[in-house]
């Protein structure tokens, strides 16, 4: 055991100080003399959630270890032979082990980088409490999550998560795009969480019925560590468990935004740059590929699922990289980009390597969050997201350029900032399954092209807004960089970013990243093969950049002639494919023709029904009001008429019904 | 010492009911109701002397003195009958049953 | 079939006749006339059941006091003491409880024993001490019962009441 180890008993204190926090903002914040100060609580208390998290994780490198606790009972059922041979707990508890380890660093060192940030991004906006109150939740449901140590826990915090997304991404609420676009995630994640609800019950009433096997717990939804994933139990189980694997990937592709549950996340700009920056590096995205991460070691996927996992997450990657490519708005390159690299995460999860998968993950959450948070000091400086609107920014906003450009190679994938080597092990993990399932050919070599597409367009980001001459209105006042506040978690996410990717290299990281079953996740051993492909995606990473810097570098500005072929493939990328369009036309046609038919059956036969009765009643009641005629003649025959009906049962009908049943 | 057949008592008192309890159940008249309900109660008491010469001893006793009883009340319910019909009577100005349907309400 | 039994016939068929009477005339003066008939046979027929006192009470109480205070509620409520009543129709409904009624109470005669029975005579004297001794609490009773309705009936008809 590690010196550190003791520390995990108290892991739920992080989530715990996020709530704290949360409370204490959400409450207290609108009385405070200046309203920052809430933030600097917030900061505080994230301050805090870091330090535990950051000493769990060292903990679990030092020595890796499973850790599990369960704080409350909420309910448990006895075993009862043939439903539940082994009883059901629902518990409460916490879960440390090497990859919630993994994700807390994650999550509490982004999180609290976030929060900093937004002092200084932050600071002329109104409703600042209700800001950091928000935060505070939304950080405190993802480690809550992440340290969930069974599905049903780990599914309320996924709500959770959900509901503060949608807070946050709803933010500026007055603005009709920014509530639409916090609906239209709250929404479309909805279809995954129903997805996810179903996938539960399912793996459920396969495994409560089939008895203690397998990732299961004896206890029905307690993740267990150092069981073998997926040993099939029972007879017959195999659809099911297909389809209950499928269901999971449905949850995890609405809220990490695989297609084709993609489009919310583009529109979830329209929250404040902070919270995309958490959203897309640390907290809610981060949950659907965590999601299949901890399925896939704890419950295992089919052989279906996982062609199905690698097909989604090898599309998604070129995808969204292939709208990323045209986009002029800074935050949504961004955006595309964040859907790509989940892409990746997805597909080496499918392939078998979920470490790998979680590996990307952690270096990801880096340089998204340092490309997030640059892009958000560049609008925070110019007040536009409009890239043909900046340019020439590299003289005013020298941090920032090179933060951006660290955060770029570092998502190209160029040694030896941090994408690379995750990608790569990515991309060396999928290729070391493709001889055993060559249905996973085509997703390998979209992923492939995708590393191109990367790097070409957020290159084309960085040329447009930092290089070449300013095509700012001189009207307005220069631009300059943010306060300390936004500086410092440039700087250290910046560090990371070089830094992340070479962790492996650490002693102990690597136990981070064993899995329950002490596999390494990391891909085997580099040898020629991997090595050329390395070589091969670095290449091909380079001429992306090569390619944007001809085309956009220097203040060119690159214009598709009107006459070329591949007009109509731009303005189909610009349209996002559609999707949107299609989601509304099928929401409007198919849904409300649904709806309609459900309108006829609630008004004609459900309240035709209900009003029949009422009728018949009325009708009945109608009648029997008639007899109240106030004259006491009439109640006088009715006691006469009820004194005989006595007479008649007790003298006719009751010696009758006794001779019949007494049979004398 | 007399026999006499109780086919015929019953029927009597049978038929006394009948007509009291059709003249309470047809009569909108209160004064005529009331008449109705001493026409039964007779009926009654005539049960009660019959049946008690009938089982003879002290059983006659007893019977006939609850006819005598029966008969008091009989009379005590008249007189308040008729308070009823008089206080009626001032209040609506009417003594029809079929007028007052206050019940109703 | 022997001369009491005629009489009883006789009177049992005035009785009924007369009760009737009572109620089917339309003149409210005429229905007090046959009701007071109806109080006089029932009497005849006590005198016939040896049940002297009885016959005595049955004249005095009903033909009597019953009978004047009928009269005088008519008095009373009516403007002309000889009015017409109005409709009396006779209704199916209450005609047929009244039928099934007496048919029941005819067929429960079969339960009782058939024989005609000697009608046992009973002597006023022996009447009167039954009533004092064994029966005192009822008379008691009685009273209480009369002191009560006469408080109600002097309750409901006093002045000013509104």
């Amino acid at each position: 055991m590690g010196a550190l180890n003791g520390l995990f008993g108290y892991a739920f204190l992080v989530p715990l100080l996020m709530v704290a926090s949360f409370a204490i903002v959400g409450l207290a914040g609108g009385r405070l003399k200046r309203l920052e100060w809430g933030g600097w609580v917030a900061v505080a208390f994230s301050g805090a959630a870091m330090v535990v998290g950051v000493l769990i994780s060292v903990g679990e490198m030092l020595s890796p270890s499973s850790y599990t606790n369960v704080q409350y009972t909420w309910l448990h059922l006895p075993p009862a032979p043939g439903t539940f041979p082994n009883g059901f707990e629902l518990v409460v508890g916490t879960l440390v082990d090497p990859i919630s380890a993994l994700l807390l660093l994650v999550v509490t060192v982004v999180g609290f980088l976030v929060m900093l940030y937004s002092i200084g991004y932050m600071h002329h906006d109104r409703g600042l409490p209700r800001y950091y109150a928000e935060l505070s939740l939304f950080l405190a449901a993802m480690t809550g999550l992440v340290l969930a140590n069974n599905l049903l826990e780990f599914f309320v915090f996924w709500e959770l998560v959900g509901v503060c997304s949608y807070f946050l991404i709803g933010f500026y609420y007055e603005k009709p795009s920014a509530a639409s676009a916090a609906k239209e995630a709250f929404l479309v994640t909805r279809v995954g969480d129903v997805m996810f609800l179903l996938g539960i019950f399912l793996y459920f009433s396969t495994y409560a019925q089939a008895g203690p096997a397998g990732g299961w717990a004896a206890n029905g939804f307690v993740f267990v560590h150092g069981a073998q994933p997926f040993v099939p139990v029972g007879t017959g189980n195999g659809t099911t468990l297909t389809i209950a694997g499928i269901l999971i990937l449905g949850g995890a592709a609405g809220k990490s935004a695989q297609f084709p549950l993609h489009v919310w996340l583009p529109d979830a700009m329209e929250g404040p740059t902070t919270v995309s920056a958490l959203i897309h590096a640390a907290t809610m995205v981060a949950a659907g590929v965590y999601l299949l991460a901890v399925t896939s070691l704890f419950l295992g996927f089919t052989a279906t699922d996982s062609l199905v996992i690698v097909a989604i997450g090898g599309f998604t990657a070129f995808f969204a990289a292939t709208m990323a490519v045209v986009h002029p708005d800074i935050k949504r390159v961004i955006a595309y980009s964040t859907i790509s690299q989940l892409g990746y995460m997805v597909l080496a999860i499918g392939a078998g390597f979920a470490m790998v998968g979680l590996y990307h993950l952690f270096t990801h959450a880096f340089f998204k969050a340092l490309l997030f948070l640059a892009a958000g000091s560049v609008i925070h400086a110019v007040g536009t997201q409009n890239l043909f609107q900046m340019g020439g920014l590299k003289k005013r906003m020298r941090l920032t350029a090179a933060a951006f450009a660290i955060g770029g190679l570092a998502l190209a994938g160029i040694p030896p900032f941090a994408g690379f080597w995750s990608k790569d092990d990515i991309l060396a993990a999928v290729f070391s399954q493709l001889g055993s399932h060559p249905a996973y050919w085509p997703f390998f070599l979209l992923a492939f092209a995708g590393v191109f597409l990367t790097a070409y367009y957020i290159f084309r980001a960085w040329f447009l807004a930092f290089s070449g001459p300013t095509t700012r209105d001189p009207t307005l006042p220069e631009a300059h960089e943010g306060p300390w506040v936004m500086q410092v978690p440039l700087v250290v996410l910046s560090g990371f970013a070089v830094v992340a990717g070479l962790f492996v290299f650490l002693p102990g990281f690597p136990g981070l990243l064993l899995n329950g079953a002490g596999v390494a996740g990391i891909p085997p051993h580099y040898g020629t093969t991997e090595l050329l492909l390395s070589g091969a995606s670095v290449g091909l990473a380079a001429a992306g950049i090569g390619l944007a810097w001809f085309l956009w570098g220097n203040g060119r500005v690159f214009v598709l002639p009107e006459s070329s072929p591949a007009q109509p493939v731009c303005r189909l990328l610009l349209a996002r494919y559609h999707f949107k369009e299609a989601y509304d036309w099928v929401g409007l046609r198919a849904v409300y023709t649904v709806a309609r038919a459900a309108d006829f059956v609630d008004q004609y036969v459900i309240d035709g029904t209900v009003h029949g009765f009422e009728r018949a009643f009325a009708a009945i009641s109608d009648r029997l009001r008639r007899i109240q005629s106030g004259i006491v003649s009439d109640y006088a025959a009715y006691v006469v008429a009820g004194l005989l009906l006595v007479f008649v049962l007790l003298l006719l009908v009751a010696p009758w019904i006794v001779a019949r049943l007494g049979g004398s | 010492m007399t026999s006499l057949p109780i086919v015929g008592f019953v029927a009597l008192s049978a038929g006394l009911l009948a007509i009291g309890l059709f003249g309470v159940l047809t009569r909108r008249n209160l004064i005529l109701i009331l008449i109705s309900v001493e026409i039964a109660m007779n009926a009654a008491i005539l049960n009660f002397v019959y049946f008690a010469g009938f089982l003879g001893g002290a059983p006659a006793l007893r019977g006939q003195s609850i006819a005598v009883v029966l008969v008091g009340f009989a009379a005590t319910e008249v007189a308040v009958g008729l308070a009823i019909v008089l206080a009626l009577h001032r209040v609506r100005g009417t003594i029809n049953v079929a007028e007052t349907s206050e019940l109703r309400e | 079939m022997s001369l009491e039994e005629l009489a009883f016939l006789a009177l049992a068929a005035v009785a009924l006749g007369t009760a009737a009477a009572a109620l089917l005339v339309r003149e409210l003066v005429h229905t007090i006339l046959w009701i007071a008939l109806f109080f006089v046979d029932l009497s005849a027929i006590y005198f016939l059941l040896d049940a002297p006192f009885l016959g005595v009470l049955q004249l005095g109480v009903y033909a009597g006091a019953v009978t004047v205070l009928l009269l005088f509620g008519i008095m009373v409520t009516r403007k002309r003491i000889f009015s017409r009543d109005a409709a009396t129709g006779i209704g199916a409904v209450p005609l047929a409880l009244a039928v099934v009624t007496f048919i029941f109470l005819v067929a429960s005669v079969g339960e009782l024993p058939q024989a005609p029975t000697p009608v046992a005579s009973i002597a006023p004297q022996y009447l009167s001490e039954a009533l004092f001794g064994t029966f005192g609490p009822w008379l008691l009773l009685l009273g209480l019962v009369m002191l009560v309705a006469v408080s109600g009936a002097i309750y409901l008809v006093r002045e000013g009441r509104e």
